[in-house]
């Protein structure tokens, strides 16, 4: 009944964006069952299609993480791109550098270094809201132009591979790989590490002290500090988890697909991240399942822009609109 | 001196953006409506402003259409706020979702992908007779397109408007305590619609000046964070116009000056120098944020009903 | 009684709802012209919400409101501005940036308003200054004014609109007990030259000694409307609190005040405060020079006007603000520089005095607000993780000891009342047993009888050995229940005064900061 309850503003939400958007498709020229059919089951439709979703999903939930951990704490890291970018900059050069190093050394130095790349980008903004209470949002925001720079500076400078006709690094060593669970089409194992976060980052919340203190941080600063919590650690401890999170996701997009750092690897997570996080109205249980969904739109746009030529940002704007229409659902409840 | 001189000329050419887009947000401000979709808005604003001024061949009807498009998200963010007490973050960051979307949407729908993209014609310089003829003033100061002179004339008017008008001094009222300007008979709510309306008409059209005068298309993110840049300006400037004018030439010159050492090139790889406008950013506010003046009531809904307990 | 044909003002069967809860249920209220008609209840009785209405800040769900015994219909305040209607609210609704003249002049129409020359406006306000003897520095910024000042320009304002009725929401609060006196004389004053007074109160001596009409409110409803002259004290107490309370065994009413006073003070203290000061970094003192002992099972009282660092005072001893120098000492033990959250562990709990700010987390739910504080202590938590089971059963308790209404411990605290939250906050802290309790302003938004819910627990605290500092601006709270009072004038103690000494007019010289020989703090360390 609660469940019923819960998700009903939701479905409504969808479903009143996917009117607005048909009506929109339909005005464009375009059949809008077509496209909606293809938004909606190209994931389920064939193996591929459902791989290609799970493989949207990693970088989805854990950029959407990298959101709500801070929101939890009552931050918002806008930073989520520059911390993956970082992540990735990281495990390539490691991964380059070291790339003779055996699987089981290299693998692990990859990762960790793309964790320690993104918390040391969300450290930046942390440091400068503990030391001179500078405003995160701008900084976080800010740092993203910096690590789009150094992006382009890192894929057409010393790293570069020359033969490739976009930036590009050349590709990592061997042992950096992510192990493939499925072969063909290939899935790798970063999708149980981001299932295992996701739910790691739910128990903390949930259920352990440090995690109250976040919560009662988000809360009301003020309260909580006077009531012993120590609300700026928190808030730099919230910033470098999210900015670990999405070093990570930057990392295992380097440890995948093609095995090197590409420029414009990270897409537009960033905003779909916000998305999620902001759909799921920061609660941490709810990130992983709306990432899925979110994951399912993205694969279905694509393939509906090959088929029916009508423009990716379609769905952007349909996604866009489903957060809209979700938080209207609030005031519409609270009257 | 050359160098000087066009230096200064370049640096009053690149304040236009952040001068309308930091008085636009410093107006919504005013009333405490924080804006924070300015980069989803001046994409908009620089997509339409092209692509009307592309297709009916009037550079103003663009700017027209473009301060439009930026008043209408103006709206739809003082309604969200004032009207439905949304969070102004989080409805600022779904418009500015909208706004990302829309602006690519639109040249893909009509344009399409095309390998040369379509010119407009930019934005004629309008020298001011006599004035301009003066020796390095006249070329700094008096020969630039009309959105520069534009810019300096609506930031003197606000100030006049916000500091030295009835309707100014009702207006800040409501930014700084909204329960003692409704108590008092002022019309909180139509004060933050059409301050919220106004600002996004010139957020807007901040937008457009970039395809306008630098490139003569829109591309995809050709903001690249000046709207962020903004909202670090006003908070810079104190949320006084004045300030904001002047602290607009500083944006703008380390723009120019990142820009000016790319072109003759330097020991730096360009790319950081791209990171130049942003990391002043950031270190500017380490010095300016503590002592920033702020409307008391910046980032708050105001309900008349609610009871405060 | 007065005939209705005089009343300025009548108000029929008004109604006003807030969600689920009915807020003036069929209220009924008349203003004859000329009178100072005191509108008396607790607090959540319904007297600002009733004004609000009139005044155009809320919109009624039923009811009339005749004006001159016409009926009007008021949207807005510009409205009720408009009949010669204005309201002093108890925050007072003033801009801190602004000088006085422009929170004067704000929202009326001034003569060049395109050039801001305000050479008439100042002339007129000038003159009513003189008129009415209220002096203030027009000019000045209202921020540098003290409450008294922003007082005066609350009525300035009124004035200066032409008001006819004037409506003031607790005006007492914050004055000191001369200030209150010559507030009433001056009201007099306005109301011989034609205007009629709306006095809100909680306080039946208030009402007693200016108001020439009085009618009781409770719980939403009228109770009785009654003449100064033909009531008893006990009939307002009565109408107030209504028939389930037992005001024999009240400490609110309690008549046979406590005289008595155990001489503590010869006892070693629990908790000492020694040559204290506060200095901001801005190089402003707060607090100097404080020396103050609290021994086991004593309750000492901080009086003073608001703003003259009780707030400091408080959050000093609870580790919140760093002092710049003195010792504070809890059982031999030097506090001075040990982080709060050691302090709530070693048996420190505070009732801060801005529960919204402060004290609450809106955010979260009611059991997440019960346990904050005590989330790291057994039995709710072993340290890493949060035993909810535990935390679930022990806050439903709680809600039902504390007579919290809320639907239970998952309620989100966003939907509490005032009173709710600030019983929240009354729950948390004596959940836990504490050596040292700070309260600062605990009653604030309570009705009576949970006023006097929270003086017996008080009162046990002090039977079963606690020690307690009260920090009020209710004088009458203090002198219930205090076993001493100390005077705070701009961040100093001027005086002490033992129970047996207690005396509004002397506490309140002290509080405007007459200091006297005989309660010096010489006076007071050879008593000690």
């Amino acid at each position: 009944m609660t469940i019923v309850k819960k998700t009903l503003p939701y479905l409504l939400a969808v479903l009143a964006s996917f009117i607005a958007a048909g009506i929109f498709i339909t005005l464009m020229g375009f059949n809008p069952f077509k496209a909606f059919s293809t938004i909606l089951f190209t994931s389920f439709r064939t193996p591929n299609g459902f791989i290609q979703t799970l493989l949207k999903f990693v970088p989805l939930v854990l950029l959407a993480l990298a959101f709500t951990i801070p929101l939890t704490a009552g931050k918002f890291n806008i930073g989520g791109e520059g911390q993956m970018i970082a992540g990735g900059i990281g495990a390539a050069f490691v991964g380059i550098v070291f790339s003779s190093l055996p699987g089981y050394i290299l693998l692990p130095l990859v990762i960790l270094a793309g964790i320690l790349a993104g918390a040391i980008w969300g450290l930046i903004p942390a440091w400068l809201l503990y030391k001179f209470n500078i405003n995160e949002i701008l900084t976080t925001v800010l740092l993203n132009f910096v690590a789009l720079a150094l992006i382009d500076y890192v894929a057409t400078g010393p790293l570069r591979d020359p033969g490739a006709g976009h930036p590009t690094t050349v590709a990592i060593g061997k042992g950096g790989w992510l192990p493939l669970l499925v072969n063909n089409p290939p899935l790798h194992a970063g999708i149980i590490i981001a299932i295992l976060v996701a739910a790691g980052i739910y128990v903390y919340t949930a259920r352990t002290t440090g995690g109250y203190e976040l919560i009662a941080t988000g809360a009301n600063p003020r309260t909580a500090s006077i009531f012993g919590i120590k609300v700026r650690r928190m808030f730099v401890l919230s910033l470098v988890l999210a900015g670990a999170l999405a070093g990570l996701s930057g990392a295992m997009e380097v440890a995948s697909g093609s095995h090197r750092l590409i420029e414009g690897m990270q897409s537009n997570f960033l905003v779909l991240g916000l998305i999620i996080g902001l759909i799921a109205k920061g609660n941490n249980l709810a990130v992983p399942f709306v990432a899925f969904a979110i994951a399912v739109l993205e694969v279905g746009a694509s393939a509906m822009q090959r088929t029916l030529m009508i423009p990716v940002e379609m769905v952007f704007i349909v996604e866009a609109l489903i957060l809209l229409f979700v938080l209207l659902s609030d005031v519409v409840r609270r009257k | 001196m050359d160098i000087a001189v066009d230096f200064l000329r370049l640096v009053l050419l690149s304040m236009v953006p952040f001068v309308l887009a930091g008085q636009g947000t410093m107006l919504g401000g005013r009333t405490g409506v924080f804006n924070v979709a300015q980069e989803g808005m001046m994409l908009v604003g620089a997509s339409v402003g092209f692509l009307v001024s592309y297709y009916s061949g009037s550079i103003f009807l663009g700017m027209a259409v473009a301060m439009l498009s930026g008043a209408l998200f103006g709206l739809a963010l003082a309604y969200f706020t004032t009207t439905l007490k949304m969070d102004q973050f989080v409805i600022g960051l779904a418009l500015f979702f909208i706004g990302i979307g829309v602006s690519t949407l639109l040249p893909k729908l009509l344009i399409g992908i095309t390998l040369t993209p379509p010119l407009i014609r930019t934005l004629p310089n309008l020298a001011i007779p006599v004035l301009s003829k003066i020796p390095v003033l006249g070329p700094i100061l008096f020969n630039h397109n009309i959105l520069v002179y534009f810019s300096v004339l609506v930031s003197i008017g606000l100030w006049y408007f916000l500091y030295r008008t009835q309707k100014g001094l009702e207006l800040r009222s409501v930014g700084e305590h909204p329960m003692t300007a409704d108590s008092l008979g002022i019309n909180t709510s139509s004060m933050r619609y059409w301050s919220t309306i106004i600002g996004g008409a010139l957020i807007g059209l901040s937008g457009a000046y970039l395809p306008m005068v630098y490139s003569g298309t829109f591309t995809e993110g050709m903001v690249m964070g000046r709207g962020w840049l903004a909202i670090a300006l006003t908070f810079f400037g104190g949320w006084s116009p004045i300030p904001i004018l002047l602290g607009s030439l500083f944006f703008s010159a380390v723009e120019v000056l990142a820009f000016r050492v790319q072109v003759i090139g330097s020991f730096l790889p360009y790319q950081f120098l791209q990171m130049l406008p942003y990391l002043a950013t950031i270190l500017v506010m380490v010095f300016t944020f503590k002592r920033a003046r702020v409307p008391r009531f910046l980032g708050n809904n105001y309900d008349r009903e609610k009871r405060s307990v | 009684m007065v005939l209705s044909n005089q009343n300025i003002l009548e108000l029929t069967n008004v109604r006003k709802v807030f969600g689920q809860t009915v807020a003036l249920d069929s209220v009924t209220f008349s203003l004859a012209k000329g009178e100072i008609h005191g509108l008396l209840g607790g607090n959540g009785a319904g007297k600002t919400t009733l004004m609000n209405i009139l005044y155009g800040l809320y919109k009624k769900d039923a009811g009339e409101i005749l004006l001159r015994g016409q009926k009007v219909n008021i949207q807005g305040p510009r409205d009720a501005i408009q009949h010669g209607i204005d309201m002093v609210h108890q925050h007072f609704l003033q801009i801190e940036n602004f000088t006085v003249l422009e929170n004067i002049i704000l929202g009326t129409d001034i003569k060049h308003r395109y050039s801001m020359k305000t050479e008439t406006e100042q002339a007129k306000i000038e003159e009513l200054c003189k008129r009415f003897g209220l002096e203030v520095d027009i000019d000045a910024p209202m921020d540098s004014l003290t409450v008294g000042a922003r007082q005066k320009v609350e009525i300035l304002k009124a004035l200066y609109r032409g008001v006819e009725i004037l409506i003031l929401d607790e005006p007492t609060t914050n004055l000191t007990p001369q200030e209150v006196d010559a507030l009433f004389v001056s009201l007099r004053v306005m109301v011989d030259t034609g205007l009629s007074i709306v006095f809100i109160t909680h306080k039946l001596r208030e009402v007693l000694s200016v108001c020439d009409r009085i009618t009781v409110l409770r719980e939403g409803r009228n109770i009785t409307t009654l003449d100064r002259k033909e009531a008893s004290e006990e009939v307002f107490v009565r109408a107030m609190v209504g028939d389930n309370m037992d005001i024999n065994n009240s400490i609110y009413f309690s008549t046979d005040v406590r005289k008595s006073y155990s001489r503590k003070i010869e006892e070693a203290p629990v908790f000492s405060l020694e040559g204290v000061q506060i200095i901001t970094r801005d190089g402003i003192q707060r607090l100097k020079d404080i020396n103050l002992v609290l021994h086991s099972g004593e309750i000492v009282g901080v009086a003073g006007v608001a703003g003259n660092g009780q707030r400091e005072l408080a959050e000093s001893i609870v580790g919140v603000t760093a002092v710049s120098a003195g010792r504070i000492v809890l059982d031999d033990t030097d506090i001075t520089h040990i982080t709060n959250q050691e302090l709530f562990q070693m048996g420190i709990s505070y009732i801060p005095e801005d529960r919204l700010h402060d004290g609450f987390l809106p955010k979260a739910n009611v059991a997440q607000n019960l346990i904050l504080g005590h989330h790291r202590n057994q039995p709710y938590s072993n340290g890493t993780f949060i035993n909810w089971k535990t935390v679930f059963t022990e806050t439903r308790k709680q809600i039902s000891e504390y007579n919290i209404k809320t639907s239970g411990p998952e309620d989100v605290g966003g939907n509490l009342s005032g009173g709710n939250i600030q019983r929240v906050l009354i729950a948390r802290a004596f959940s836990m047993p504490s050596k040292l309790m700070v309260a600062h302003n605990p009653t604030r938004g309570l009705d009576i009888p949970s006023m006097d819910f929270v003086y017996q627990k008080l009162l046990t605290r002090r039977v079963e050995g606690y020690a307690t500092l009260l920090i009020s601006e209710d004088l009458d709270e203090l002198m219930r229940i205090c076993d001493r009072i100390m005077v705070l004038y701009r961040g100093q103690i001027l005086g002490t005064l033992l129970r047996p000494q207690f005396d509004k007019y002397t506490i309140g010289r002290l509080m405007s900061g007459i200091q006297e020989e005989q309660f010096s703090q010489e006076k007071e360390t050879a008593l000690s």
